[in-house]
């Protein structure tokens, strides 16, 4: 699904900026988040992401810029109609799973019988209606982790935050969050912050990279991978000794009308039909190889090629 | 208020699973109360004199025997004897536990004793009757034994023989010595301190919320730092009063005796519950982990315990006074007017109109608490942009 100008944005974000002291955590970010979308927001650490969630939530205050929230469905403020899953699993530890789905309802005005039912519903969906009456304490970490969903959701809000959401969950349970994410779709703004870049490639409708606090780049998933270059990719790797050789391969290389990303010890190649270019490219590389594979670029090639670094998490 | 009924319900779940905080919390004045009564009572001078009664009696009547039973019902006016008596069959046996330090002193009663006392009763000139008394004379406890022992015996031959004394004494206690002891006069800063205790589970409360990160919650949620603080407050006043009826059964079960009103008495407790919740928030803006609270929280509790008279009765003088309080360092401390207050109600059976300025300056105190609190905790805690 391509998400086009034509979509209704739920929440602008202009020119949205926040210092800590000396450390810019946000500089003159500019984004649209559109309505019922998944948006998988990447970043390495440090690049911003919980600082950008922390100010859609109003929980800092920016230094500059605003974000403006369309929500028309009730009279809710913007922060009742956020729900949020942080990478910490964020309950009451001492409450059982109904017992805090039922107090988060009631803390945002849901009547106690209503509150009851979308409690016992919302442990249905996630696999956990035989821990209803177990202490949050007591459950294990992928239960704990849906109970946070759970408690994220228990107010209906029209968006949804998740952090890292397949975090520290078993394979069974990546795949029941995901296919619930799923069912959100179209029915849910959903912001999706994950260091997974398969989770993100599989989930998410439009994909925005930020580093440095500023927005690299935003698109479907596809369109984020075709803009790296079409076709396959070849990683080469080289012995760490011949790190000061790379660059140099790496300018005949593109002498040659090759993408290519140089990190660490590898280069990376982007090409159409690589496979029929493979002469000539040995033919500039003057140093021994360790390895060299073929595949179809991702996302995370996407991501290095843009922020130039591999994820730090 | 619905909102502050739900978090009462979940702040009552959340202590009742935190039971051993809770148990500590109300038990530690009790506690207290029990260790101040055993170092009162190893305190108090207590004598151990035996007897050996030779008496060989009379027309079937033995007053050495009756001596010995009027030695175990003594009773004194002004203070208890400081006595205990006790019986021996063989005088060789009671010296070795005087040797032995087992006892103070020994009283060895004629075997004419019964026939000296009969004589004068029926007017016949008679020789002395001559109780022996055996101890360490270089003990000061056999010297106050003796003095004591000498005077019981005196009393009892005058009062056998159908004679007057030749004096009377009459004992004039100085201040409240001859009503109160060391164990009532620390009693009013026991129940205080019960109430000061309060001061961790309330703050723990608080910042178990910041703690586990669960403030986020809220604060998307919007409820206001006033519905949370209420909320858990309410249980925390509860607390206070179930911790403060413990230490008033455990100190009536060791002879405490209440001269005072209870109700009059339970207002100065919910007061000062609350000035301590309140006190708790100040405390809990400035930590954001229950280890902090431990840490941090000990300052304070120091401060209540030590400063305000709770732990140990204390004097402070003060040339200012506002209303009759006195202005001091100790009387910024809410504990300190509490601790007054309950001294004159339960010690002293003064009405709450005795206690004005005392309960007064409690809720000024509380006010400032909650002020100060409320912003802090809001500033630090709640803050939502």
């Amino acid at each position: 699904m391509e998400f086009t100008a034509s979509k209704k944005a739920i929440i602008s974000i202009n020119n949205l900026s926040k210092k800590y002291k000396d450390l810019i955590a946000v500089n003159q970010l500019c984004l649209e988040i559109y309505e019922h979308e998944i948006l998988g927001f990447l970043g390495p650490n440090g690049a911003g992401k919980t600082t950008c969630i922390q100010l859609i939530c109003g929980l800092i205050a920016a230094d500059g810029g605003s974000i403006e929230f369309h929500l028309e469905k009730n009279n809710k403020s913007p922060q009742q109609n956020i729900g949020i899953c942080p990478q910490e699993n964020v309950f009451w530890p001492k409450l059982t799973c109904i017992e805090q789905l039922v107090f988060a309802g009631e803390m945002y005005g849901i009547e106690l019988q209503k509150s009851k039912k979308r409690a016992h519903e919302l442990l249905e969906w996630l696999g956990l209606n035989e821990k209803t009456n177990t202490v949050a304490s007591k459950l294990s970490g992928g239960m704990k982790r849906r109970l946070n969903i759970c408690l994220a959701l228990m107010h209906d809000p029209e968006i949804l935050i998740l952090d890292e959401p397949e975090a520290g969950l078993d394979p069974q349970s990546k795949v029941l969050v995901r296919n619930f994410i799923k069912s959100l779709a179209g029915t849910k703004t959903i912001i999706l912050t994950t260091h997974n870049m398969d989770e993100a490639d599989r989930l998410s409708d439009r994909i925005a990279i930020i580093d440095q606090g500023k927005l690299l780049k935003t698109g479907s998933p596809k369109s984020l991978k075709q803009s790296i270059g079409t076709g396959d990719l070849l990683e080469i790797v080289f012995d760490h000794s011949y790190i000061s050789s790379l660059t140099g391969i790496k300018n005949s290389l593109e002498k040659l009308n090759f993408t290519v990303t140089e990190h660490e010890n590898k280069l990376i190649l982007y090409s159409k039909n690589i496979m029929q270019k493979i002469t000539e490219v040995v033919q500039q590389i003057n140093i021994p190889v360790q390895q060299m594979n073929m595949r179809e670029n991702s996302l995370e090639d996407v991501f290095i090629h843009l922020t130039g670094k591999k994820l730090r998490q | 208020m619905k909102k502050i009924i739900s978090i009462i319900k979940k702040s009552l779940i959340e202590q009742i699973r935190s039971y051993w905080i809770l148990i500590l919390t109300v038990t530690m004045a009790p506690f207290f109360v029990f260790v101040y009564y055993l170092i009162n009572e190893s305190q108090k001078p207590s004598y151990d004199v035996l007897i050996v009664n030779a008496d060989t009696g009379v027309q079937q009547k033995n007053y050495g025997k009756i001596l010995i039973e009027y030695t175990q019902n003594l009773k004194n006016d002004t203070m208890p004897v400081p006595l205990k008596f006790k019986e021996m069959g063989s005088k060789q046996k009671a010296i070795e536990l005087l040797k032995n330090k087992d006892a103070d002193a020994l009283i060895v009663i004629p075997d004419n004793f019964s026939e000296i006392i009969e004589e004068i009763k029926n007017g016949i000139d008679t020789t002395q009757a001559t109780i022996e008394l055996i101890g360490d004379l270089s003990d000061i406890k056999y010297m106050i034994s003796a003095v004591w022992t000498s005077g019981i015996a005196q009393f009892f031959v005058y009062q056998s023989v159908n004679q007057k004394s030749l004096f009377s004494i009459k004992e004039t206690a100085l201040g409240l010595s001859g009503k109160m002891d060391d164990f009532d006069l620390y009693m009013p800063g026991l129940l205080i301190l019960s109430l000061i205790m309060l001061m961790f589970p309330a703050t723990i409360a608080f910042v178990m919320e910041v703690e586990n990160k669960t403030m986020l919650r809220l604060k998307l949620s919007e409820v206001t730092t006033f519905q949370l603080i209420t909320g858990i407050s309410i249980i925390q006043v509860l607390i206070g009063v179930l911790s403060i009826a413990l230490t008033i059964v455990c100190a009536l079960a060791v002879g405490f005796n209440i001269s005072g009103n209870i109700l009059n008495l339970t207002v100065v407790v919910i007061l000062t519950s609350i000035s301590m919740i309140a006190f708790s928030l100040i405390v809990a803006a400035m930590c954001k982990t229950v280890n902090e609270v431990l840490i941090i929280g000990n300052f304070p509790l120091l401060l209540f315990m030590f400063f305000t008279g709770a732990a140990f009765p204390i004097n402070s003088t003060s040339n200012i006074e506002i209303f009759n309080y006195p202005l001091t360092f100790q009387s910024l401390m809410s504990p300190t007017p509490a601790v007054l207050a309950t001294k004159k109600i339960l010690v002293m059976g003064m009405g709450l109109n005795n206690v004005i300025p005392e309960l007064s300056a409690i809720v000024v105190l509380t006010i400032i608490y909650f002020i100060v609190g409320l912003l802090f905790f809001h500033y630090r805690h709640m803050r939502l942009n």
